[in-house]
């Protein structure tokens, strides 16, 4: 008799913990055992930056902790919309009707612009080439472009006998490639195949600086005064010079800002953030990734 | 004596061809099980040290170790445990000791099978809407456990029934001839009968919850977390889905690391799959018949 009440309150008692479970959670959401959790969510292409000024963030205030997922830039807005992130990362901007569905839930978005996602086209030294227009970047590296040798650009390389054009590419699961497959190839287009795809930014300039037939892009922030960096525009006259200040005031072509959005004006340990990404300290840490600063910074 | 005939002969030509065919495919079916854990070891051997499984990761997660991915998983599969395993075995009792064989109970066993039929993904998103949502845990170890925990309950319920229809029904007969009550049976018989068993479906269900990615992805897993989980109310890295990420996500990263997280993953799953065997090699020692 008294062994089977027993049985019965262990059963009870494992239903009973997990309800208790349930109702258990803590009223205050944005602490976890004294420390203050920042919740940073969104763009895949932001979310190497945002998890390495997480992990640096560590440092400087120890007494916050910044948790980073990604997903995507619309994964991170949806998240702001339900007001269930402090900072949603996005590699655009909200659309109109996403900012009215956020205005509903009584979440008012501030857009804070962190960076820039610039690609500089590199070619080395002996390329001849001072700038190349958007349309014969298509010819060179779209899947059905015509562009298989430099001379069809009308252009001749000292150091490049064979005058066939080397593509360097990424690998494409890299937000460099996508991003320059969206905005240079266009929608829906693929890259020609046959290119040398790099698993790092690095290795792509590396790469053009010892290849004088090659073509490559990546990263502003991976130009060396060893390669060349070609003028972009959408025709070759009115080419821009990549430069972070050509990326900030939007003339350069092949940029886009990279965006943090919090819910009203951030305030207390997400304010100090935020202005903590934005100092030199942040900035070198988005340059070192490889995007554009939001304004020009020097890093050591 | 008997002569072999030519039909003889050629039976058992047939015969052995027959048993080749089939030891071929028997092969065929270790074969992927054996390369997988021999590349995993050739190239993520390497990367293996004290200092990978104790330390956090650095350098935008290209060094360093995975720590909180490797103590988050272990958080993961124990709340789902403790949250699947009382509600699956008392079902499955339930289904196999007390329910009567009618429409009811038939329409609650194809529900069972159609549970276990109901991709991940499908069940991270009842996770989102039910445990991050509806009850308000936010993205935290308890969502991510019981979305875990519903999506492996087909599993513990069907093995624990097997493992209850194992014990012969003479042992329950003798025992209610005693004057026993069922719930007496299922404590004193049954259950001491077919723990081996239960814990057969425990050991599977362990494999799933720890190799997982979709239905934590979206309900307690973080791509990066400065530290370790405290309590089930936070977020928290888990090895399955780091193995995703350093494997897509994070540029420039060292070749042997995701094989060197996937290892550990498997080491992890061998090692816990390790004590439960360990457990019912004892148990079922005490086997009476």
């Amino acid at each position: 008799m008294l062994r089977s009440s027993l049985s019965a309150f262990t059963a009870g008692a494992a239903f009973s913990l997990l309800i208790l479970a349930a109702c258990g959670r803590p009223a205050d959401n944005g602490t976890s055992s004294g420390r203050t959790l920042i919740q940073n969510k969104g763009s895949d292409t932001l979310v190497n930056v945002a998890q390495a000024w997480a992990e640096n963030y560590k440092e400087v205030d120890p007494t916050v902790a910044v948790a980073v997922s990604g997903g995507g830039s619309g994964t991170g807005i949806s998240a702001m919309i339900n007001g269930t992130v402090d900072i949603a990362n996005a590699s655009r901007a909200m659309k109109d009707k996403e900012i009215e569905a956020a205005r509903g839930n009584g979440i008012d978005p501030i857009q804070h612009v962190v960076g820039f996602d610039a690609l500089a086209v590199y070619l080395n030294h002996d390329n001849p080439a001072q700038s190349l227009s958007l349309a014969q970047l298509v010819e060179i590296y779209a899947e059905g472009g015509s562009a298989e040798k430099w001379s069809d650009l009308g252009i001749s390389i000292p150091g490049c006998p064979s005058d066939e054009i080397v593509r360097i590419s990424r690998q494409n699961n890299s937000g460099t490639y996508a991003y320059f497959q969206s905005r240079v190839l266009g929608k829906g287009k693929d890259f020609k195949l046959g290119s040398r795809d790099m698993h790092g930014s690095k290795d792509v300039v590396d790469l053009v600086e010892h290849t004088p037939c090659a073509i490559g892009y990546s990263g502003l922030a991976y130009a060396t005064p060893e390669v060349k960096l070609a003028c972009i525009g959408e025709d070759a006259e009115s080419c821009v010079e990549p430069s972070v200040e050509a990326a900030v005031d939007g003339s350069y072509p092949i940029a886009r800002p990279l965006f943090m959005y919090t819910s009203g004006q951030p305030e207390g340990a997400v304010a100090a953030y935020l202005q903590w990404i934005l100092s030199d300290a942040g900035q070198c840490i988005i340059k070192n990734k490889g995007y554009a600063p939001a304004a020009p910074v020097s890093c050591s | 004596m008997f002569e072999a005939t030519e039909l003889n002969h050629r039976n058992q030509r047939t015969e052995k061809l027959w048993r080749l065919l089939f030891l071929m495919m028997t092969l065929l079916l270790i074969l992927p099980v054996a390369v997988i854990l021999t590349v995993l070891v050739v190239k993520g051997g390497p990367s293996l040290s004290i200092d990978f499984l104790f330390t956090e990761p650095t350098q935008g997660m290209t060094a360093g170790g995975i720590l909180p991915a490797l103590v988050g998983t272990v958080w993961l599969v124990v709340v789902a445990l403790i949250a699947s395993v009382p509600i699956g075995v008392a079902a499955a009792l339930y289904l196999s000791e007390y329910a009567p064989d009618n429409w009811l109970t038939r329409i609650i066993n194809l529900a069972i099978i159609n549970l276990a039929g109901v991709p991940s993904i499908v069940h991270a998103l009842f996770g989102v809407g039910a445990f991050v949502a509806f009850f308000r845990f936010g993205t935290s170890i308890l969502a991510a456990s019981l979305t875990l925990a519903v999506m492996t309950l087909p599993v513990v319920i069907v093995s624990t029934r097997e493992a209850l229809k194992a014990v012969p029904q003479a042992f329950r007969e003798a025992c209610w001839n005693m004057g026993a009550t069922r719930w007496q049976t299922i404590r004193k018989v049954v259950l001491p009968n077919s723990v081996s068993g239960i814990l057969t479906g425990v050991i599977l269900e362990v494999s799933r919850t720890a190799g997982e990615t979709a239905p934590i992805m979206f309900t307690g897993a973080a791509f990066f977390l400065p530290f370790l989980p405290q309590s089930v109310y936070d977020q928290t890295m888990a090895l399955s889905l780091h193995l995703f990420v350093v494997s897509t996500q994070v540029p420039d990263v060292p070749e042997g690391l995701p094989f060197g997280v996937a290892l550990v993953l498997i080491g992890l799953v061998l090692s816990m799959n390790a004590v439960s065997i360990g457990f019912r090699m004892v148990l079922r020692g005490k086997k009476k018949w």
